[in-house]
């Protein structure tokens, strides 16, 4: 904001309005972080994964990193708006200065976005990172999804097959998933994964449950009629739960 | 059908211009519509054996709609210029004025009229009719969503209405600012004549009014049910209301590409003599960085569509796995085409905004240059953003952290934007009025339009937020929140400009209010349900979800009557609104030197520019 002024003032920062933006931005901001990562978080469902987890903690980092901008921009407003205000049909009398630029507001300006941007960028990979490199994990257990119109089948290495989830807690699980019509989107809501089920290829993506109970499995990619319907449930069990539900359906996969 | 009967019995000559109008062109579209069916019905041999299932309807429709297509534009006159070239002889000067309009009265506004004032108020009203289609489709989705089981709609005619609404939208948001205002007002502002070419300019209004009957068509033979995306396969085993889609993408492309080459020679090659490019309005940067960023974006939307319709109806297989296509493929032309497209939507209005600002605090454009610099690097980026739609489709996972990069790079042209507009807010003397208030209504959406753009720009919370109505929300909050916004501010500022009479403050208040509470408020709900869980495009949804998906409803229905008001205020004000001065807002761009009613070529003396239009504000002493 230096060059605002004339540069015959030198202490800027004196000048009343900047003392009031300056107080509000604190304000703002502090208000802004606040709500913004109560209404993302409240509003989240409760993980069920560390991927979920880590998600929620990167929109709880990405608004507190947002909110000095926000804030910024927010305290200039308020401001500018409790200033000389002027109602009526003609225009008011013109502004106190005709200042046309700041070289040095946006140099700062673009330097701090640029920091933004790189901190946003750094914070995603290395969540990123660690998604990718759970897909590798040959400890997994395997399970083939197959989405089609309008229901999700899940295989397991045994044979079993069936149209609920059923995982054991605390294992890493990679899922490949296709699709034997059009394009879905398989989104296990509370475990924070996403992938889309291509008719003809496989993709793949890696979760490691954490939690026992029943979650959600939606479609999120429009396909067709009964889209909306295209969901069913993830049940998390212990171990031996686990064992025991995978060798009472591979036999009756087996004697039928 | 008289009228009809007199244009073929007419030799051609120069009455055939006069004859030529909208009714003309609709008996002539229908007429060779009806004709084409019934040959092709006639004509085209049955499906071979194992073919896809309705291809041969498929190629009846198509054909009928390309029938409909040239029939409309042959009626309407766009083929007589041309027709008259290859023969060897151009329009007279006589001809050349009739197709301006000159003294012709309110029958122009039927009529292939070239003069640009009269495009511009066809596309205003073209613009607000899909305004009006669409926030209805809007209403139809959010009453059906007001209660979890949905019901009361079909899933079809829901998934139908959705798509629709979406494509709708996705057009008037097109053209509802580089369509009225680039074309009515921009020509003034940068002190030219007319267009670059006139008749191309009236080639693209009619292109849309073209467009938009397939589109129609379509919603009686089975419905666009796939999204305003229409992927592939979901779309190759759409029902033939696809088709009218795919026709209506087609014919929108011409007339954007068409609309982008002019609007771009006109800047560039006809602005008022010493309007270097240092003293060319930010709105003209604006709305030449749209529509040049149409050109690359648009022919990528048509050719995926012709792709799309001759999977449909030759069985060939772009898109079809079985034969050795990929939807992978479909999803990429989409998206190129896609993301250039927001921001085609999204810089007018800024800029727009920006050229306000000025005149509503009485001091200079904050940082000029900043603002050209943001416009470019916006523009420049998002041609290399598109696949950040398809972190999660499995397409190229390596390639997603690149395309992280690039998405949040955005954010720093993106900042150069509220850097100037806030620049220019500070200190200034603020003249309360809806475009002023616009900008901080701008600020404050497109602030929680970007940063939720953040979120989603990142790939692993994307892969929890892609597809659920978080996205929905966050795009309404670009283009609805900071994208009307800026058109409806234009609309209220070129108002008396474009009317000759001022915009009734009062309904522009009160209509500003209740749009941005509304919008605010049925917003900040689809949020809540999409951080839930809730998926997009669904038609029904868990029991959990209703209490927001209730507030959004309201919040639906708050917007559209504060779009009533305002559409009641552009109807009473233009009839009997308070008669406007030359320039009632006191501004220094040229098209407020020019009184109404604006003559036929807008200058008789065309004005030399010596300055840039922003000098407002107090010398110091």
């Amino acid at each position: 904001m230096t060059d605002l002024m004339s540069p015959k003032t030198p202490q800027w920062w004196k000048k009343s309005d900047v003392k009031k933006t300056f107080i509000l931005w604190i304000i703002s901001t502090a208000v802004i972080g606040y709500v913004g990562v109560e209404f993302h978080v409240r509003n989240m469902v409760a993980p069920a994964s560390d991927t979920m987890s880590s998600v929620i903690s990167l929109m709880r980092m990405f608004t507190w990193a947002a909110a000095p901008v926000a804030g910024l921009v927010a305290a200039m407003c308020i401001t500018v708006l409790t200033t000389k205000r002027h109602y009526g049909d003609n225009p008011p009398e013109e502004a106190d200065h005709e200042i046309r630029n700041s070289p040095k507001t946006a140099a700062v300006w673009v330097v701090v976005s640029g920091l933004f941007c790189l901190f946003a960028l750094v914070g995603g990979l290395v969540v990123l990172q660690h998604d990718n490199e759970a897909i590798l994990d040959k400890q997994a257990i395997q399970v083939n999804v197959t989405g089609q119109q309008w229901v999700w089948n899940f295989d397991y290495a045994n044979g079993a097959r069936s149209e609920d989830l059923y995982l054991p807690v605390n294992k890493p699980v990679v899922f490949h998933i296709t699709s034997v019509d059009v394009k879905h989107s398989f989104w296990v809501v509370q475990m924070g994964i996403k992938m889309d089920a291509n008719p003809g290829y496989t993709t793949e993506t890696a979760v490691t449950p954490n939690k026992i109970g029943v979650f959600d499995v939606r479609c999120a990619e429009l396909c067709g009629l009964l889209h909306a319907y295209m969901q069913t449930k993830v049940h998390v069990v212990s171990q031996a739960d686990y064992d025991a539900w995978l060798s009472a359906h591979a036999a009756t996969e087996a004697g039928a | 059908m008289t009228t009809l009967t007199q244009h073929t019995s007419t030799a051609p000559g120069k009455s055939i211009i006069e004859k030529l109008n909208v009714f003309t062109a609709l008996a002539l579209g229908v007429i060779s519509a009806v004709v084409v069916w019934r040959l092709s019905l006639a004509f085209l041999p049955e499906d071979a054996e194992g073919a896809r299932l309705f291809s041969r309807e498929d190629k009846i429709t198509l054909l009928s709609m390309c029938g409909w297509f040239v029939g409309f534009m042959t009626g309407i006159g766009a083929l007589v210029g041309p027709m008259r070239w290859v023969m060897g002889k151009d329009l007279a000067h006589d001809e050349n004025m009739f197709l301006a309009g000159e003294n012709m009265g309110p029958k122009r506004y039927f009529r292939y009229t070239t003069d640009h004032k009269v495009v511009g108020i066809q596309y205003l009203f073209i613009t607000i009719l899909i305004f009006f289609l669409g926030g209805g489709m809007a209403m139809l989705i959010r009453t059906n969503l007001g209660t979890p089981e949905g019901g009361w709609l079909h899933p079809q005619a829901y998934n139908s209405i959705v798509g629709t609404h979406g494509i709708l939208m996705i057009v008037g948001t097109i053209i509802m600012i580089t369509g009225p205002f680039g074309n009515f007002i921009m020509p003034i502002m940068i002190g030219a004549r007319d267009m670059a070419f006139p008749r191309l300019n009236a080639l693209s209004f009619w292109l849309i009014v073209a467009a938009a009957v397939p589109l129609i068509w379509g919603q009686f033979i089975g419905g666009i049910t796939t999204g305003w995306s229409a992927y592939n396969p979901l779309a190759g085993q759409a029902p033939l209301g696809m088709d009218g889609y795919i026709m209506y993408i087609c014919i929108f492309a011409i007339s954007t590409m068409v609309a982008g080459a002019n609007i771009t020679t006109t800047v560039v090659k006809m602005r008022a003599k010493g309007m270097t490019w240092n003293r060319t309005p930010i709105f003209i940067y604006g709305t030449v960085a749209s529509v040049a960023l149409a050109l690359p974006a648009f022919p990528v939307f048509f050719l995926s569509q012709i792709l799309s319709a001759f999977d449909r109806a030759l069985d060939t297989s772009f898109y079809n796995v079985a034969g050795g296509g990929s939807g992978w493929l479909y999803e990429n032309l989409f998206w190129i085409m896609g993301h250039p497209e927001v921001y085609v939507i999204l810089i007018p209005a800024i800029a727009a905004l920006m050229e306000m600002a000025p005149v509503f605090t009485r001091r200079p454009l904050f940082s000029f240059n900043v603002a050209v610099l943001g416009i470019a690097g916006i523009s420049g980026l998002s041609v290399l953003v598109w696949a950040h739609h398809m972190y999660i489709s499995g397409w190229a996972p390596l390639l997603n952290a690149p395309f992280m990069l690039t998405t949040e790079l955005i954010s720093i042209p993106t900042g150069m934007m509220f850097l100037v507009l806030i620049g220019t807010l500070w200190r200034g003397r603020l003249w309360m009025t809806m475009p002023l208030m616009s900008i901080f209504a701008l600020l404050w959406n497109f602030m929680i339009g970007g940063i939720t753009g953040i979120y989603l720009s990142d790939v692993p919370a994307d892969a929890f937020l892609h597809g659920s109505m978080y996205v929905t929300a966050h795009f309404h909050y670009t283009l609805m929140g900071a994208g009307l916004t800026g058109a409806l501010a234009s609309l209220v500022y070129w108002f008396p400009k474009m009317t000759g009479r001022m915009f009734d403050k009062t309904l522009s208040w009160i209509s500003f209010w209740l749009v941005q509470i509304g919008f605010n408020v049925a917003f900040i709900g689809m949020f809540m349900v999409g951080l839930a869980g809730q998926p997009r495009r669904v038609e029904a949804y868990a029991p959990t979800f209703n209490t927001a998906n209730l507030v959004t409803t309201i919040g639906a229905y708050t917007i559209m009557i504060g779009m009533l008001v305002l559409l009641h205020g552009v109807i009473s004000s233009a009839r009997n609104g308070v008669k406007a001065s030359k320039n009632p807002w006191q501004a220094k761009t040229l098209e407020w030197t020019v009184d109404y009613p604006i003559p036929l070529e807008n200058f008789d003396v065309l004005p030399v520019v010596t300055t840039d239009p922003y000098g407002y504000g107090k010398a110091k002493s």
